[in-house]
């Protein structure tokens, strides 16, 4: 089986990973392989972090900041058997050196893991516009949505609603952006094994405009600059009627096209009809009537693909052409159907009606959720991509871990932090607690935080989790006193960000994320009003004004815990109860990452 | 004042009596008038549903505290004393005619409620009633024995709230006879018989299609105004194509009648489809018809539909349950192992098919050279998921082949199994069908697949022998489609292009493959629109208005194409000129246009764009009642102004 999609081999594929994706991979399947791992989620509990703290201590806080990075970016499954890392004791002979041997060690577990393993994943590399590439796993339960969002997180940009991943085909110079709902795996696992077919990530104005502007395609027949000015409400009005009926009315399309006759150079002139049932041509000297239409192609088995330079190819009237063809069919065949439009516009609308027909009512769910996404990332763009993608996402995670055959309930079911109370504490929620803490390196943190006191806060003695997770009664070992203002030293990134700070982070690249913990754990007894923003709403900035001021000294170590309460207890135990479990691997990644991370 | 006479004829004293002359002065109010009338009869009698009926200015006088004088009743007035509810022949949408008491002195669009109310159908507002096609002499005699379902007996309840027994209407439940009448609603009827489709009256062009519309009653007069008699006979149906709030929870009955009335339209050819469209109609109605056989009452298929809902969630929750899977691997998974001939047309090969042992296992087959050579590497493995499947059979001639086309990146590899007789076809075929979809002989609905293919076979066997109606067993093809196709194919070439689109439903239960019926009929292109012939203002040829929920549509009947498109949400407003019967309608952007109606008379055009102005205001408004007022603000005449 192929693992990886555009690279030579697999090998050179998860070369090609980032780290953190190569890690969260690996957890990935070390959590399948590892049974015992959700008695330690439960076990976890009793923890209570008191152990945890006196750890920690030691690391270095350049340390941290890598592991935090890799937790951000890394599926929550992962957590338990990366999450920790323990100050390996380990002296560096060569950082280099280690470093490959390292890399090269969990690459050959990886490949052997990856073949066990009863999930499907690729590795895939996707191409960006600019020319650069990223490599992410693709798990087989991941729609295209879910693998956007990742994207989304990987390349910073805007999350605006025409960014497609697409696939292209050099042999029959095609190009189709997938749609947000497709499964990614299934169509480049038939993809053949010495395919030249690429991943794009791309915006793609086509994909979704027949939301924006439905009058240019429902009522196609009337002059464009007629339609430019169609007010907001008559075009909601038309996809009301059109997509939100009993059944989705296709546009109207008819016209002349070419078609290649079967097996044929030549291409013949057919007067076409589009219907919901298929796509229909009127033979010669019959009319229009229904009854005399003879169907081309019916949509259930094929897609349809935009083509490039058929006049040279294929000596095609124009260069104007689309497909229709079963997703399987990789070359030059007499199953393919192939036309020919007069115009960029009349192939824009012929592709659009046909993926109305094929897909119906899920493309324009498949806007809006698009829609919901971009505006969700607007808002927060000041905020970390991180936390937004979280937020708006039920994230692949859960999905994965159930597909490791772990099927620990709660990581299946829950969707959204809001569920987690009812189930005990799967470890996935604590991932999305996490990146919250990290000040992630790119950022200047607001304060120099002094490494000693920062570790503490980062693992204080976890609170009781298990518990409601929204408004959480704050339990004894949270010491509920707010921070007084003097409490300087927090480090800002821990905490929801004073006003102060925001708009110092205004500008970072990555913000602090501290809102999402809060919606997803019991948050920091002070800012009870961020509760009305869990479930991914940006939340207001947090009450508490920090100081300004840090003074190291100062810090309390009754303020860290509250503060600090909801993430770190689930890290760090894993790795605690799990002593057995902390196999060579997790050993081996806990030091390679010491290893980076040493200056 | 001066007393004078009053001719009042009492109908309930018999044809020949004499009418009653009462002595009246002109102030005496209405009620009045009756309360002297029936003393005068001495019958003792529930009189509370009689009027008097104005039979010269064909107008009920229905307000008791209005005096004579006020009604313009003079003595040369001839009164008629009756009952306001009198029986009436229902032709319903599924064919069926039912005789029931309808209120002959409302508005029809009243009266509708009331049938709607007994009948149990929500949403009155979209139903009305047309009179029927006129039938030639001839047909007359024959017509009298049809069947007959009686409602006569049951009561008009009030209450709009309806009690349920026995998963129907309490009113229903009272004896054998009205619970038939609710199955006759509430389950779809039998395919009929092909001869009977082609009898019946069908449009051959839109000219035709316009004379259907003249017909619909007006709505804001009652049934006596307009010329109905006891008894008369009238075509209930869904006048409006926008189908608000359908649930088939409580629309039992309307989904029924509207599935009915779109199958009705489909086999008569009211709407125009394709030759595809065509199959997967006549698919769908056998799987509806099978289905609706195979139940008793609505109650159990009610509970049924949920089981299998309930069922189905199940097994999607199984399939996407890792655990499952493995729990899955241990066991044996079952395979089909048999002797199968094998042919893989290729270019300029002539071999035919040959025979070798194939085995079915997951979602591939594997075949062998022999059975011996099993154990050993298969010639070839085809994984079928993905892979398009079709019949290729003929009963007659004793063929059953499985046409596969698996997809591959060259293209699509094309290979025919041919199997033995019947019951190998249909192991093998349902199995194929679910290995292209990714599911195994595991799989639950594998059984039933099997079945429904020998079921559809015996279709075919028995199409020659006898073409009646549909029994449990059988059909003929031919009551599916419409005469157009009758004509077009014999039976034994219909049976496989049906059974092609059957495989894709045939899983569907019956409220989803009637709800499917239906979403395929509302996505035809001439879905919904009701011809009018016209003549606009200006022009000098009669011209087709079609009417749909959103729009206006002008039809050159030259061509037959659509010229203009006018959109409700453009219309600033429309007007009638009653004197000259002319609709005026004024759109954004200054357009004017004008037209009067040939064949029809304008208010029932009036009322269609009112109505449907009406309907689109039910989303807006969430409450359960109807804004009567507002409908007959929209769609009444200057009477009613």
């Amino acid at each position: 089986m192929n693992f990886s999609i555009g690279f030579t081999d697999l090998n050179a594929s998860l070369h090609d990973l980032e780290d953190n994706d190569l890690d969260a991979l690996m957890a990935d399947l070390v959590a399948d392989i590892s049974a015992t791992e959700e008695k330690f989620a439960t076990e976890r509990d009793t923890f209570k972090g008191s152990a945890p703290v006196a750890q920690i201590p030691s690391q270095p806080q350049s340390n941290f900041n890598l592991i935090a990075s890799t937790d951000t970016s890394r599926p929550a499954t992962s957590s338990n058997s990366i999450a920790a890392p323990p100050p390996p004791p380990t002296s560096k002979p060569s950082k280099e050196e280690l470093e490959e041997q390292m890399k090269a060690d969990k690459i050959k577990l990886a490949l052997e893991k990856l073949k066990e393993a009863k999930v499907k994943k690729l590795v895939v590399k996707v191409e960006i516009t600019d020319g650069s590439s990223k490599t992410l796993m693709v798990d087989e339960r991941q729609t295209v949505r879910d693998v956007m969002d990742n994207l989304f997180e990987k390349t910073h940009c805007d999350c605006n609603v025409d960014w497609s991943v697409c696939e292209t085909n050099p042999d029959l110079q095609t190009e189709r952006a997938f749609e947000d709902h497709e499964n990614l795996v299934e169509p480049l696992s038939t993809w053949t094994r010495d395919t030249e077919n690429k991943v794009l990530f791309q915006e793609k104005k086509d994909k979704y405009e027949v939301f924006r502007n439905p009058q240019n395609f429902y009522m196609w027949k009337k002059d464009k600059k007629s339609l430019k000015d169609m007010k907001d409400k008559d075009k909601e009005q038309l996809l009301e009627e059109n997509f939100c009926g009993a059944s989705v009315i296709v546009p109207d399309l008819e016209g002349i096209l070419y078609l290649k006759e079967d097996g044929k150079k030549s291409w013949r002139q057919r007067y076409f009809l589009l219907r919901a049932s298929g796509l229909y041509y009127s033979p010669k000297g019959k009319t229009k009537a229904s009854r005399d239409l003879v169907c081309l192609v019916q949509f259930d088995n094929v897609n349809v693909y935009y083509c490039k330079e058929y006049r040279i190819k294929y000596k095609a009237p124009t260069d104007h052409c689309f497909i229709l063809k079963h997703p399987q069919i990789q070359k030059e065949s007499q199953y393919i159907k192939y036309l020919c439009c007069d115009d960029v516009w009349s192939m824009t609308l012929w592709v659009t009606g046909i993926r109305i027909a094929k897909y119906g009512k899920q493309l324009y769910d498949n806007y809006k959720a698009a829609v919901r996404k971009a505006a969700g990332s607007a808002t927060w763009a000041n905020r970390t991509i991180q936390t937004s993608s979280n937020a708006s996402t039920p994230s692949p995670t859960p999905k994965a871990k159930a597909a490791n055959g772990h099927a620990s309930h709660p990581a299946v079911e829950t969707k959204g932090p809001g569920n987690q109370t009812s189930f005990p504490p799967p470890p996935p929620p604590s991932m999305e607690i996490l990146p919250p803490q990290p000040p992630d390196p790119m950022l200047p943190p607001p304060l120099p935080a002094p490494s000693s006191t920062t570790k503490v806060n980062k693992f204080p003695p976890p609170p009781q989790f298990p518990q409601s997770s929204i408004p959480p009664p704050p339990t004894d070992d949270l010491p509920p006193p707010p921070p007084p203002p003097e409490d300087a030293e927090q480090p800002p990134d821990f905490l929801p960000p004073p006003p102060t700070s925001m708009t110092s982070y205004g500008g970072a690249a990555l913000p602090p994320p501290p809102p999402e913990p809060l919606a997803s754990l019991p948050p920091p007894p002070p800012a009870p009003q961020n509760f009305a923003s869990a479930g991914g709403a940006p939340p207001p900035p947090p009450p508490p004004p920090p100081p300004p001021a840090p003074a190291p000294a100062a810090y309390q170590p009754t303020n860290s815990v509250r503060k600090v309460a909801p993430s770190p207890p689930q890290r760090t135990t894993p790795q605690l109860a799990a002593p057995s479990g902390g196999d060579f691997m997790s050993e081996l990644m806990t030091a390679m990452q010491k290893k980076r991370s040493q200056p | 004042m001066a007393a004078w006479d009053l001719t009042v004829t009492v109908e309930d004293l018999g044809p020949d009596a004499p009418p009653l002359q009462i002595s009246v002065t002109s102030d005496l109010h209405i009620g009045g008038v009756i309360l002297k009338l029936v003393e005068q009869t001495n019958l003792k009698r529930d009189w509370s549903d009689h009027a008097l009926w104005w039979e010269q200015k064909q107008q009920w006088l229905l307000r008791t505290g209005w005096t004579l004088d006020k009604c313009g009743v003079h003595a040369d007035a001839r009164l008629i004393f009756t009952p306001q509810h009198k029986p009436l022949r229902l032709g319903l949408p599924n064919g069926a005619t039912l005789k029931m008491r309808a209120c002959f002195s409302s508005p029809v669009f009243r009266t509708v409620m009331g049938i709607c109310r007994v009948l149990n159908l929500r949403h009155p507002e979209e139903l009305s009633l047309l009179r029927p096609v006129e039938e030639k002499k001839k047909k007359k005699d024959k017509d009298s024995s049809e069947e007959l379902y009686d409602l006569t007996d049951v009561p008009l309840t009030a209450g709009s709230v309806q009690a349920l027994y026995n998963g129907m209407p309490a009113h229903f439940a009272d004896s054998p006879k009205t619970e038939a009448v609710y199955k006759m609603l509430s389950v779809s009827l039998p395919s009929p018989a092909p001869e009977a489709i082609a009898k019946l009256y069908r449009p051959a062009s839109i000219v035709d299609k316009t004379h259907i519309h003249t017909r619909w009653l007006d709505s804001s007069r009652s049934l006596m105004q307009q010329g109905i008699q006891e008894n008369d006979k009238l075509g209930l149906r869904f006048k409006y194509y926008t189908f608000h709030d359908m649930d088939p929870k409580y629309d039992a009955v309307r989904l029924t009648q509207l599935y009915e009335q779109a199958r009705w339209a489909i086999l008569l050819e009211d709407i125009d489809c394709t030759e595809e469209e065509m199959m997967l109609f006549g698919a769908l109605q056998y799987h509806i018809g099978k289905q609706s056989l195979s139940q008793d009452m609505v109650s159990s298929c009610q509970g049924m539909d949920d089981l299998e809902s309930a069922l189905k969630s199940l097994e999607v929750k199984m399939v996407g349950d890792g655990n499952s899977t493995d729990m899955l691997d241990n066991m044996t998974a079952p395979e089909l192992n048999d002797h199968l001939k094998i042919f893989r047309p290729k270019r300029l090969t002539l071999k035919g098919y040959k025979q070798y042992w194939c085995k079915f296992q997951e979602t591939s087959i594997s075949y062998y050279k022999s059975k011996e050579d099993r154990y050993g590497e298969p010639i070839q493995q085809l994984n079928l998921k993905g892979c398009e499947v079709a019949p290729d059979v003929n009963v007659a001639g004793q063929k059953f082949c499985i046409k596969l086309l698996i997809p591959a990146p060259e293209g699509m590899n094309e290979i025919y199994l041919r199997c033995e007789n019947e019951k190998q076809y249909s192991q093998w075929m349902a199995a194929c069908k679910l290995a292209s979809k990714g599911l195994t002989l595991l799989d639950s609905s594998y059984q039933s697949e099997v079945q429904n293919i020998q079921t559809f076979l015996s279709m075919q066997r028995s199409s020659s022998a006898a073409p009646t109606s549909q029994t449990d067993e059988s059909i003929n093809t031919h009551s599916l489609v419409s005469p157009r196709y009758q004509k077009k194919y014999k039976p034994k070439q219909l049976t496989p292009r049906i059974l092609e689109a059957y495989q894709n439903i045939a899983q569907l239960s019956l409220t989803s493959a009637i709800l499917k019926f239906l979403q395929i009929w509302q996505a035809l292109p001439d879905f919904g629109i009701s011809y009018f012939m016209v003549r606009f203002k200006g022009s000098r040829k009669d011209e087709v208005l079609g009417i749909a929920n959103n729009r206006l549509i002008r039809i050159d009947l030259g061509v037959g194409d659509v010229v203009k498109t006018w959109r409700y949400s453009n219309m600033r407003q429309w007007n009638v000129n009653w004197d000259i019967r002319q609709v005026a309608i004024e759109f954004d952007g200054n357009i004017n246009i004008a037209f009067g109606c040939v064949n029809a008379d304008c208010k029932v055009v009036h009322e269609y764009i009112g109505g449907y102005i009406f309907m689109s205001t039910r989303a807006r408004q969430q409450s359960d009642t109807l804004n009567e007022e507002l409908f007959h603000k929209l769609t009444g005449g200057h009477e009613a102004l």
